[in-house]
């Protein structure tokens, strides 16, 4: 057998060895992850942060999340076990992609983003979610149709 | 988002009346998506002539998508 067909195949089967072993442990490898890799990371008991600001938290959260908006993570985050899993979400993705690579920049070796965001989230919800009222708001009149936009500086 | 809504709000400022609030520094405008029960941001409501919510968006919305939702609301 050539040299090379030797390095391909170990190569090829150091792939595998690390393949099975992500798949046999039941976890997910760090990085974008779906609802269900949530739900089995949280059970694991990974460290979930909603990095979202505090008054999006209280309307409605996922169960058994912590807020730590993302302007307060560094330093927040400076006191926790880098070694640790650490799953993050926000509205839709963008939060908690920048709260990622923060805490990869800051040594954190576990980070998981729920790309899709609480925006896309199945299970169930936590806080005031179901307080809004079922009466339509006030709203100032206009002779035209009206779009409003809800938005942050996040 | 913003540069999409502000594309679009030059094409229709004639035929939708835009309302661009940011919820954390807009009190008033907090307590109003809290009225119409939103949970999350960005988020997006479309009203008829009569006040009646049409449409809810919500999230990084395509332009395509948001255009569509404008249309059909302009009607």
């Amino acid at each position: 057998m050539k040299r090379s067909q030797s390095i391909a195949l170990a190569i090829g089967a150091a792939v595998i060895v690390v393949a099975v072993i992500t798949l046999s442990s039941g976890t997910p490898p760090p990085g974008l992850i779906g609802n269900s890799e949530f739900v089995r990371l949280s059970e694991e008991g990974a460290r979930v942060v909603d990095v979202r600001t505090a008054a999006e938290f209280a309307g409605a959260h996922i169960e058994g999340a912590e807020n730590i908006p993302l302007g307060d993570l560094p330093q927040v985050a400076e006191g926790w076990d880098r070694t640790e899993p650490v799953v993050l979400y926000c509205a839709v993705g963008d939060r908690s992609d920048s709260a990622a690579e923060l805490l990869q920049s800051m040594g954190f070796e576990r980070v998981y983003d729920l790309g899709d965001g609480i925006a896309q989230w199945d299970g169930a919800l936590a806080g005031g979610a179901q307080t809004a009222s079922t009466e339509p708001p006030q709203v100032a009149p206009s002779d035209l149709p009206v779009m409003y936009e809800f938005y942050t500086d996040w | 988002m913003a540069p999409v809504v502000d594309r679009l709000k030059t094409e229709y400022e004639s035929v939708v009346d835009f309302r661009i609030i940011n919820v954390d520094s807009d009190p008033e405008g907090a307590e109003l998506a809290d009225g119409f029960g939103l949970q999350f941001v960005p988020s997006f409501i479309f009203l008829g002539r009569d006040g009646s919510q049409q449409d809810l968006l919500v999230g990084e919305v395509s332009e395509d998508q948001m255009r569509a939702t404008l249309d059909a609301l302009k009607q």
